[in-house]
């Protein structure tokens, strides 16, 4: 299956044949989409090496059709969270200085409709929550895409450091996947650390 | 399944079944398609809504003639509709919340249906096998990830030559005049689909596409031709535009839709569309809308006005919780707190089970 990430496979172009797999090992601290924000995951995981955007990257466990944990880091206001398709005819909704956490929720299901080319994209919980010790918001969601027809869940956990936007994102089949997957994706989630050094660098 | 639903997308087409072995074939792959659409997780699956668009579409066309219809409704945010060869048709819900009434629903299914009856996508087919390859013809369409949803963008009701278009047109609007709908509305269609498209150029700051009539477009009349002869061949002619009818309709979905709409950050074209259905008033529903849009558009002042739109909602009528929210959400970001706080209280009051509780909460606590 010529399918990189989940959100990646929406974009044509995005799939080279290159795209390959690096091994995660467990247990060590590792820095996560050319950022300073890391993880310390409790098992292995896959990275591609393929990401979704230029600051973004893609770990699973199943092929990531089956489960895709992906972080976007360091976002700053005026640039899109994810990588746009068509900027000039699909634009997707923009960070911005002083979102509110339901701002962001919004964006994150903004983008995945537009990118995905879904209105079967609902939010169900949003509660706040930490991320690297920052404020921010816990949320989740239930999607349907159009090539699969697969019905997925979806949990995120995202903060505004720095006025940039940190996101990391689980998504996997509604069927076993996701109930099977999730306590491993919070766990690297909920393991996430943003030095204070990192809110004032720009990359 | 992507080619079959593209084929599906772009044929149309026929009364008494498939004549030769080639319409067969068609036919057959077509059925296949149907088979997989009957199953998606976007079919609407909603019986008055699916009644009362099988309904005009019998009134458009005459009863024995819709029997030869399966109509399915897909919900995807795009103007399109579609008549597959085998009696497949799709009406998408991008299109339910653009016609503003039922005459203007009716120019679009028996336009579809004319393109059906008169074999187009057949012919169509035909003509590409002779000069090529067909499955090199369906990877030629410019179509990937998602065929339902990129039909859309690729703009309107869409498939064969401009001659066949011009010619399930015009006998649209016989079947228009002769179910007693008011002819003129087929013209209306088209003349908003061209301002939409002018809105959403104007507010991305680039040049509107309406009549551009390159690449994909060089198969269709542009909408500018299209809504003159329309109204060339309406001249003189009236009727009724069941315009309360349909709106009974589409009201158990419109908040849906117009919630689909919105994510698309397309917000001139929205902001089109919303006015364009308040053209009679500004209903509560359509003021909620607009502080929706306006809170998620982002210019100087746009959540000044979405607070105005919100509170004009709430002062009109009956409107969701969720407009409670937009205003408290609002407020929150222009620096209102204490009025936000109110507001998102109350929204939690109407809502108290609202799945967003938590982080309300916790604002309003901050």
């Amino acid at each position: 299956m010529k399918r990189a990430t989940l959100l990646a496979a929406a974009l044509l172009c995005a799939t080279p044949a290159s795209a390959g797999w690096k091994l995660v090992p467990a247990g060590t601290p590792i820095a996560v989409a050319k950022s300073s924000m890391s993880v310390r995951p409790g098992e292995a995981w896959n990275r591609s090496t393929e990401r979704p955007s230029k600051r973004g990257e893609t770990w699973t466990l199943d092929g990531v059709a089956l489960s895709d944990l992906s972080f976007y880091a360091a976002v700053p206001p005026g640039e899109a969270i994810f990588r746009e398709r068509d900027k000039k005819d699909e634009p997707l909704p923009r960070v911005a200085a002083g979102m509110l956490p339901t701002d962001i929720v919004a964006a994150v299901e903004g983008s995945y409709r537009i990118l995905l080319r879904t209105s079967l994209f609902e939010v169900e919980e949003v509660a706040p929550a930490t991320l690297g010790g920052h404020k921010g918001v816990r949320f989740t969601y239930r999607f349907t895409t159009q090539d699969d027809e697969v019905r997925r869940r979806g949990e995120a956990l995202a903060a505004l450091v720095g006025g940039r936007l940190y996101l990391m994102t689980f998504d996997a089949p509604a069927i076993h996947y996701f109930d099977a997957r999730i306590a491993a994706a919070r766990a690297v989630m909920d393991s996430a650390v943003i030095p204070a050094a990192s809110v004032e660098v720009t990359r | 399944m992507k080619a079959l639903l593209l084929l599906a997308a772009l044929a149309q087409a026929v009364a008494a079944g498939p004549q030769t072995s080639e319409e067969r074939g068609l036919w057959m792959e077509m059925d296949e398609a149907e088979r997989e659409l009957k199953d998606s997780n976007f079919v609407v699956r909603d019986s008055a809504l699916q009644t009362y668009v099988e309904g005009v579409l019998c009134r458009t066309v005459g009863t024995a003639r819709c029997a030869q219809a399966r109509v399915y409704l897909v919900r995807t945010p795009y103007f399109n509709a579609s008549m597959a060869p085998n009696g497949m048709m799709q009406v998408w819900t991008g299109l339910l919340l653009r016609v503003r009434n039922e005459a203007q629903l009716a120019a679009v299914l028996a336009h579809e249906f004319a393109h059906f009856e008169g074999r187009h996508s057949l012919i169509q087919f035909r003509e590409a096998r002779a000069k090529t390859d067909a499955m090199a013809w369906l990877s030629f369409l410019p179509m990937g990830v998602g065929a339902i949803g990129s039909v859309g963008l690729a703009g309107g009701i869409f498939a064969n030559s401009r001659e066949m278009e011009r010619a399930a047109d015009l006998a649209s609007i016989g079947h228009l005049k002769s179910a007693g709908y008011a002819p003129g509305e087929a013209a209306r269609i088209w003349e908003g689909l061209r301002a939409e498209q002018d809105a959403t150029a104007a507010a991305r700051g680039r040049k509107s596409r309406r009549d551009r009539n390159g690449g994909f477009f060089a198969t269709h009349p542009n909408s500018g031709n299209r809504a003159a002869y329309l109204t060339q061949a309406a001249a003189g002619a009236g009727g009724d535009d069941g315009a309360a009818a349909y709106r009974a309709a589409i009201a158990p979905w419109w908040a849906r839709l117009i919630d689909d709409q919105i994510k698309l950050n397309d917000p001139g074209a929205t902001d089109f569309l919303l006015g364009n259905l308040a053209r009679d008033g500004w209903t509560a529903a359509l003021l909620y809308a607009r502080g929706e849009l306006y809170r998620a558009w982002g210019r100087p002042g746009d959540l000044e006005q979405a607070v105005a739109f919100y509170r004009e909602a709430i002062a009109a009528g009956v409107v969701p919780a969720e407009a409670h929210r937009g205003l408290g959400l609002a407020l929150t970001r222009i620096g209102d707190e204490a009025e936000a706080r109110a507001a998102l209280g109350d929204y939690l009051r109407l809502k108290p089970d609202a799945g967003d509780r938590a982080i309300i909460a916790a604002m309003i606590a901050s």
